[in-house]
């Protein structure tokens, strides 16, 4: 798919050498760079105009980085990939779900860097309410928290699930193809192959299906695809 | 302690001396004699009626009642007289109606008789009753039941027992009062108190207990506080020491009303109570060392998680930099990306950058924070490229993948510090023959995956095999090496975070040091 024109990023970061360096990767790669050195400065930015991605560093001194998030997305709901030291192992790590698409700690790999920019790109246009989607009588997704309530208990998502599930959730009742939800759950970088999609959706149904067995809300279409129905509307 | 002896000695016990001629038992049979005990266990104090035997047997020279032998005695000493009278008489020649005195004579003695034993009958009970009654508040005192003071009327031995039996019972009522007081009193003492706190508390159980005027309990050496001395008329002090394991911590002191006594067991009693609270003062202090203890080794712990962390934050910043920066001159131009110093700049950033990771999950796993976050991938894959980050090119590496497709389900960022902490081992102690091979294999019957790694070094020895995964040692054959990364202690507890599991595997010819990773895996189905 040829974007019309090109994707614009939005780099918060106090740090002047990192600023200078990555907007200069990320124009060589062939986005459009705008900068700020503060939440301030951000929040200027985003009243001449919205980009399509905000790349926040979280670990600025002076400045609180997960406010910053948080005022930037009451202003523009738009997705945010922070930097930070919190990785997903660390406790505090589910405050960053309410703000961030996805996070990577420092020092980090460029190409990899890269890679996620893109995955997140590529949910453009889903429309997703920030708040618990009803599927049925048993499932409720909360893809906001990454979790999932089935049958009265809450469970995890993991990151990918969580977005597998966008995807799906973005789409609800019409297939993705395996492909698309290859391409939206794992990175270039990562050297995922069809299997992953498959066995990862055989988790999920683990997971927020009452039984696995006898799926009755993440359904196969075979050769194609997956779906994802809600068990309301029997269209 | 007294022993009953053969002989029971003297005393003043108040056994009425009934009847003249053979009435007194002269001999106790002490060896049944049992001594009542008071509850100190202490000698019997000294006084005036005071060696009564609960269980001695009043028993006369014969083993006849005191009754019969009295009604003897009254009746003889009715009728002898009597009949030395008449046979004087007789013999005395008034002997001339020899018909008439006879019978006058032995009526005479029957008379008397009869009236002795009246008066035999009459006098054994006014012994007896208040014996019995003596001996009845006796039982109830030896009972534990609360009895009064018991009164006789009269100025003689038996009244004066009943007084020796009153002061024995208050004694003892009191001392059991005050056994129970102190009991109660110990029993509230506990170790977090503090000694202070303690200190104060016993001083103040003891006035309450033995109803002392005042009460000091200083903790010093008792041999710094002089005794003092007892002067009649003034309060009377009295003394215990108070150790702990026989060491001395303190001395009690205090006085109490001059009019009280203060016997033998009083002072055991004093001395219980004082060893007590030696006991409770010991916990008490060894309780706080253990709480300061604890108290410093949280901060230490704290401080030193805290130092971590700070320490790899501030690492992250500029190493970021210094590999952006290398990134960017790497692809200015193809001169510089073939530049092998740009090339080794770049390596070693990335070694720093792995070595902040490691340390960061060691500290996390430290404070229990630890939380994996499982996903699926490819594990051969993953592998390769671990080795290919440590970048150990004069080392042959083979990977022989037999994973069929199966993926396994772990933290790939923690399983990345776990490979780069195993093969990086195995260049280190891989010997002069460097050769690092790797193997995958599905275990169907439990769904797992295997990964083994092994080096042709000299392996592990017996000796260290124990303490491999111990948190705190090293290999004893370890080299002066660059040993920061993740131990295998470490790595052992992230794998088993995951479900997952690392183990040595036994030594085997051709082969080194073999480790096995084990991690849950899913076959890739079939795609539905």
């Amino acid at each position: 798919m040829i974007e019309p024109r090109p994707q614009r990023i939005l780099l918060v970061d106090d740090d002047a050498n990192l600023l200078v360096v990555l907007a200069e990767q990320l124009h060589d790669d062939g986005y459009e760079v705008a900068t700020a050195r503060d939440g301030q400065e951000a929040l200027r930015r985003l009243e001449a105009g919205w980009p399509d991605l905000i790349l926040l560093d979280l670990m600025m001194p002076r400045v609180d980085g997960l406010a910053v998030a948080r005022e930037i997305k009451a202003a523009a709901d738009l997705p945010i990939i922070v930097l930070s030291a919190i990785d997903t192992a660390d406790s505090k790590a589910h405050l960053l779900d309410e703000v961030a698409e996805d996070y990577v700690t420092k020092p980090y790999n460029y190409p990899e860097l890269r890679a996620r920019i893109q995955r997140v790109l590529r949910r453009l246009g889903d429309r997703i309410p920030r708040q618990s989607l009803v599927l049925g009588p048993n499932l409720t997704i909360d893809l906001h928290r990454r979790a999932a309530t089935v049958g009265g208990t809450e469970v995890k998502l993991t990151p990918t699930e969580s977005r597998l599930l966008h995807a799906l959730a973005g789409n609800l009742g019409e297939v993705v193809p395996t492909e698309t939800l290859l391409a939206r759950g794992w990175t270039e970088t990562e050297g995922a192959d069809t299997s992953y999609v498959w066995v990862s959706i055989r988790r999920l149904r683990q997971k927020i299906e009452v039984d696995p067995d006898v799926p009755v809300h993440l359904l196969t279409v075979r050769g194609v695809g997956y779906r994802l129905v809600s068990t309301h509307d029997d269209a | 302690m007294t022993t009953p002896d053969g002989s029971a000695p003297e005393s003043g016990a108040a056994s009425a001396d009934v009847g003249a001629g053979e009435g007194t038992a002269e001999r106790r049979r002490a060896g049944t004699a049992e001594r009542r005990r008071e509850d100190t266990g202490g000698r019997a104090g000294e006084g005036p009626a005071d060696r009564t035997g609960k269980g001695h047997r009043t028993a006369g020279r014969l083993g006849l009642s005191f009754r019969v032998l009295l009604t003897v005695g009254l009746i003889v000493a009715a009728v002898v007289p009597l009949a030395i009278f008449g046979s004087i008489l007789m013999l005395a020649g008034l002997y001339t109606n020899g018909r008439v005195v006879v019978p006058l004579l032995i009526a005479a003695i029957v008379g008397a008789a009869f009236f002795g034993l009246l008066a035999a009958a009459f006098a054994a009970t006014a012994l007896t009753a208040p014996l019995r009654y003596i001996a009845a508040a006796v039982e109830r005192v030896a009972a534990g039941e609360h009895s009064p003071p018991i009164h006789l009327a009269g100025d003689d031995e038996l009244a004066r027992l009943a007084e020796s039996h009153n002061r024995i019972a208050a004694e003892s009522q009191r001392r059991n009062r005050e056994l129970g007081a102190l009991l109660t009193a110990v029993a509230t003492y506990t170790p977090a108190q503090g000694v202070k706190a303690l200190a104060a508390l016993a001083e103040k159980d003891a006035c309450h207990i033995y109803s002392l005027i005042d009460c000091r309990l200083a903790l010093v050496d008792p041999a710094t506080v002089p005794i003092e001395e007892s002067i009649p008329g003034d309060p009377r002090p009295v003394r215990a020491d108070v150790s702990a394991g026989g060491e001395p911590l303190g001395v009690l002191t205090g006085h109490l009303p001059a009019t009280r006594g203060w016997e033998r067991a009083d002072q055991d009693l004093l001395d219980l109570f004082s060893s007590e609270v030696g006991m409770a003062l010991r916990n008490a202090e060894l309780f706080g060392q253990i709480e300061s203890q604890n108290a410093r080794l949280v901060e230490l712990d704290a401080a030193k998680d805290e130092f971590l962390r700070g320490v790899s934050h501030n690492l992250q910043s500029p190493l970021t930099s210094i590999r952006a920066y290398v990134d960017q001159l790497r692809a200015g131009s193809e001169e510089a990306a073939r530049d092998r110093r740009l090339q080794i700049v770049a390596e070693q950033a990335d070694r720093l950058t792995r070595l902040v990771r490691q340390l960061l999950t060691v500290t996390r796993l430290e404070a229990g924070a630890l939380r994996p976050e499982v996903e699926v991938f490819a594990v051969g894959p993953r592998v390769r490229r671990a080795w290919e980050a440590l970048n150990a090119t004069e080392v042959a590496f083979e990977l022989r993948d037999a994973g069929r497709g199966w993926l396994a389900v772990a933290d790939p960022d923690q399983l990345d510090q776990v490979l780069w902490a195993l093969l990086d081992n195995a260049v280190k102690y891989g010997g002069r023959d460097g050769r690092v091979e790797v193997d995958v294999r599905t275990d169907d019957t439990s769904d797992r995956l295997n990964v083994t790694i092994a080096d042709h070094g000299p392996g592990v020895s017996e000796a260290d095999r124990k303490r491999l995964f111990k948190r705190f040692t090293r290999g004893a054959s370890q080299g002066s090496g660059e040993g920061t990364g993740l131990g295998l202690y470490v790595s052992r507890q992230l794998l088993r975070a995951m479900d997952g599991e690392l183990r040595l595997e036994p030594a085997r010819e051709g082969i080194g040091a073999a480790f096995t990773l084990s991690l849950p895996g899913e076959p890739p189905g079939d795609g539905d």
